[in-house]
């Protein structure tokens, strides 16, 4: 065991880091610092995408037979390290990570064809539709209903906090097919053009400030039922892989060490007082204990990984640790952050995107974001199975 | 990188833990502790048939080529059992030093013995205001004719109860030396202390003790240097211990909730409490990432040997702290008393958080380190040397 590069992962490095030097501009680079929320404003985030996709780069998970690199796993942690320590757009959500994997494990050879190229080229933004109203974590609760009519499938109801929804072209969707059984039985995957008539998308900003997710009405909505992944009633199964990758999947050490360096810097900024936070021990202690929290996140995500990597399963505990780590993390370097600012702290700024407002220098637009970092912080223990739930699927391991 | 563990490896993790399980359940382990020596001198000689004695050192001193990894399984089970014998003391750290800085001579002379389970050296180095300034000792050592004379005082030698041969430390002409001191040397005063997880250490004090030359190791190595490196080596094995630890008190806190009825249910029934044990389980999953961190740190440049080992000992003090703490209340009245191994595991990491460094010690070291923005942000890959 050991933890060392070979000659060439040490190549492969600095290959990334030319193409990075190279292609990360200053104003994709600014435009993420200024960006409070989970993911990239679509269109930094696409035009990204888009340089990533030229090189080859734009799904570093995905096997190279749909267009992914077939890259090792030191290779791709690599890669997460070296993007997130350049300031990278985040922008691999509901299309790279979370539906394609499911139309590579579950779709029919007509369904890949089709949409994995649009998820590559950008042409196809997706968004997830498993919440609604009444189901939250409950999940298998839902209500949203899809009645067969000859080829089609005819849907009625609602999604809600649909993220990027407003943005996006298509919507994966849980909708429920059967009442019959038991409730996780009547469930089917389905994927809706939001474009059809129909379709109504109505806006939620988040207490950060953004419009960021949505709720979705359908109302009649005709959906053909070639657009079905796998058969009726397989929607459970299908929902609960893709949530191994919205948990899991990928790496999270390179975004939270980037976190860590950007607060770093912030607090080796003089206050206005002349005294800077990175000399007050309080500080200190409380930055390196969140410091080694991150350290040993990152070892376990390496060692969850190379378990996947030779064919195992890293298990349910070190999963779920991990996404409550990974949250906890986020959320307490943001809090840390938003700490130090003192009464400048009271100062918002509500315009959004905040990258279109004049420049300034880069320590006051830290400061100008670091609240909304804070406030948006809150939802990481909230989405993809809240932390509770994570809490509960470790207990029926441990009890089992 | 790579990391899997070896079939060799997984190997000397199951033969480890069968034998402290059968060999070492938590009543023989309290007949140690009140015996006479607080020691068992079967248990070491088994080990040493065990071949776990010689485990990490090179081939070429006799050793069988054990690494880190080896040594944390190891530990790991050592843990569990809570062997009071001193096998970080005597083989990881001061047998660690004999083979960085002996001479063949030292090496042959003290290793074989070591090896066979007949000599146990015992490192005495730092001192009551030391802290983690390791360079801070006040003993001397002068030179007289062909000889050196010694004086100093060094407590809490761990292992040092047990120990035949001390590795003395002492300032020779301004710089740090090691001098091998016989346990019976004149001038040479041993108090046995009992410590509070039930083991034993000594006070020394060292009163012009006469020494022959070939007592002194290595006159050109950077002495300190390797003591430091010594001690990351035992600290990222007290990281490994620690997690054996942890990983018990889970295991007996589920058992017991699960057979435990009360008002009408067992307690592992009870949500409150499911969400504690699985607060617990996370404590456990990151010390062992933090844990392993350190294992495969402590050949790193010093930068990162400090961020993987420090940082383990930092993060697993806080963890292990609340998981032993947990693991009693959730045990009620039971966790309180003596009769369950509870207590004990939650003493022991009590005294590891005391010892090679204390919690906020290691973190303090960590955060001077990482204060160095490359450090902070450098990935867990390092280039090949
Ligand atoms: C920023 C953001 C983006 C999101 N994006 C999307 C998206 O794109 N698509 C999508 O489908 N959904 C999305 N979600 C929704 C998300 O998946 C849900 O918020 C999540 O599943 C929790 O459901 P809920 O909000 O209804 O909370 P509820 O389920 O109502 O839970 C409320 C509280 O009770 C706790 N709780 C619930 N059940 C239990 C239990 N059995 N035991 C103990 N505690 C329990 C929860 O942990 C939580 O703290 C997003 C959410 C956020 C915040
Ligand atoms: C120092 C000491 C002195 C004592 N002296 C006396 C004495 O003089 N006389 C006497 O009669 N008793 C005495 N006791 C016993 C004391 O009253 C009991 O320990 C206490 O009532 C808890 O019971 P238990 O130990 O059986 O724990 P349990 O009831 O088995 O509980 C174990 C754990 O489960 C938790 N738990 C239990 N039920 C639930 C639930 N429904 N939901 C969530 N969590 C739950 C508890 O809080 C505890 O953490 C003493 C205890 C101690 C530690």
């Amino acid at each position: 065991m050991d933890l060392l590069m070979t000659e060439e992962e040490v190549r492969f490095r600095d290959e990334v880091r030319t193409f990075l030097d190279t292609h990360l501009d200053e104003g994709l680079k600014r435009a993420e610092r200024l960006n409070p929320s989970f993911l990239a404003d679509p269109a930094i985030g696409l035009e990204w995408q888009a340089k990533l996709n030229d090189k080859g780069w734009a799904a570093p998970s995905w096997p190279k037979q749909y267009g992914g690199t077939g890259w090792s796993l030191a290779e791709r942690y690599i890669l997460d390290q070296e993007c997130e320590r350049a300031g990278e757009p985040h922008f691999r959500g509901a299309s790279i990570k979370m539906i394609a994997p499911v139309i590579m494990r579950y779709g029919n050879d007509e369904q890949k064809n089709f949409y994995l190229p649009r998820i590559l080229s950008g042409e196809d933004l997706w968004a997830q539709g498993y919440s609604e109203p009444g189901s939250g974590s409950d999940l298998a609760s839902l209500k949203t209903r899809a009645v067969l009519d000859g080829d089609h499938y005819i849907v009625n109801g609602s999604k809600i906090w649909s993220t990027l929804a407003h943005h996006a072209t298509r919507m994966f969707a849980l909708v429920r097919t059967a009442d019959t059984g038991k409730k996780q039985e009547g469930i089917t995957f389905i994927l809706i053009d939001l474009k059809s008539p129909g379709v109504t998308i109505r806006p939620i900003r988040s207490i950060c400030g953004t419009h960021e997710f949505n709720q979705v009405f359908f109302d009649d909505v005709k959906v053909p039922v070639s657009d079905r992944i796998g058969e009726e009633g397989e929607g459970w199964d299908i929902a609960k892989y893709l949530l191994e990758f919205e948990r899991g999947g990928a790496f999270a050490g390179g975004v939270l060490r980037a976190m860590l360096t950007r607060l770093h810097r912030l607090a080796s900024e003089p206050l206005p007082d002349g005294r800077t936070m990175i000399d007050d021990p309080l500080f200190m202690a409380r930055l390196a204990e969140i410091a080694t929290d991150v350290d040993a996140n990152d070892m376990l995500e390496l060692s969850a990984m190379s378990k996947v990597q030779a064919g195992g399963n890293p298990g349910s505990v070190p999963s779920s640790t991990m996404k409550i780590e990974r949250s906890r993390i986020r959320q307490s370097i943001a809090e840390l952050a938003a700490s130090i600012l003192g009464p400048n702290a009271l100062r918002f700024e509500e315009h959004r995107p905040l990258h279109e407002l004049p420049e300034e220098s880069e320590i006051d637009e830290e400061r100008k974001v670091a609240s909304a970092v804070y406030f948006n912080s809150r939802s990481q223990s909230i989405f993809g199975g809240s932390n509770e739930i994570q809490l509960e699927i470790i207990a029926k391991t441990l009890l089992r | 990188m790579d990391l899997n563990y070896s079939d060799e490896q997984l190997l000397l993790k199951e033969s480890a833990e069968r034998f402290l399980k059968d060999r070492y359940d938590f009543e023989k382990r309290n007949k140690i502790i009140a015996s006479e020596t607080g020691f068992d001198a079967g248990i070491w000689s088994e080990m040493a048939d065990l071949g776990w004695l010689a485990l990490p050192f090179a081939e070429e001193n006799g050793g069988l080529g054990g690494g880190a990894v080896e040594v944390s399984l190891i530990m790991e089970a050592i843990g569990r059992a809570l062997v009071v014998e001193p096998y970080l003391a005597s083989i990881i750290l001061a047998g660690g030093l004999v083979e960085k800085l002996g001479s063949e001579d030292q090496k042959a002379e003290i290793l074989g013995g070591l090896f066979a389970g007949t000599s146990r050296p015992a490192l005495a180095h730092t001192e009551r205001q030391t802290g983690f300034d390791l360079g801070n000792i006040a003993a001397t050592a002068t030179r007289s004719g062909e000889s050196y004379l010694i004086s100093g005082e060094k407590p809490l030698v761990h292992g040092g109860a047990f120990a035949d041969i001390f590795l003395v430390s002492a300032k020779l002409d301004g710089a740090v030396k090691l001098f091998a001191v016989p346990a019976d040397a004149a001038g040479l005063t041993r108090t046995e202390v009992k410590l509070v997880d039930g083991s034993r250490a000594s006070d020394l004090v060292l009163d012009n003790v006469s020494l022959p030359a070939s007592a002194l190791f290595s006159a050109e190595a950077d002495t300190l240097a390797e003591i430091e490196a010594a001690y990351d080596r035992v600290n990222a094995a007290l990281a490994s211990e620690a997690v054996g630890i942890m990983d018990a008190l889970m295991d007996a806190t589920v058992a017991y909730t699960k057979e435990r009825v009360q008002f009408g249910k067992p307690l592992a029934a009870f949500q409150a409490l499911q969400h504690r044990m699985a607060e617990m389980a996370v404590k456990c999953q990151e010390a062992r990432g933090s844990a392993l961190l350190a294992t495969l740190s402590v050949d790193a440049p010093r930068a990162m040997r400090i961020r993987g080992v420090s940082g383990a000992r930092a993060k697993i003090g806080k963890v292990s702290r609340s998981v032993a703490q947990e693991a009693i209340q959730l045990h009620g009245a039971m966790g309180f008393s003596e009769e369950m191994p509870i207590g004990a595991w939650f003493r022991r990491l009590y005294a590891i958080e005391n010892t090679f460094g204390t919690t906020a010690d290691h973190l303090k070291r960590y955060g001077e380190i990482i204060r160095d923005p490359a450090t902070l942000s450098g990935s867990l890959l390092r280039e090949p040397v």
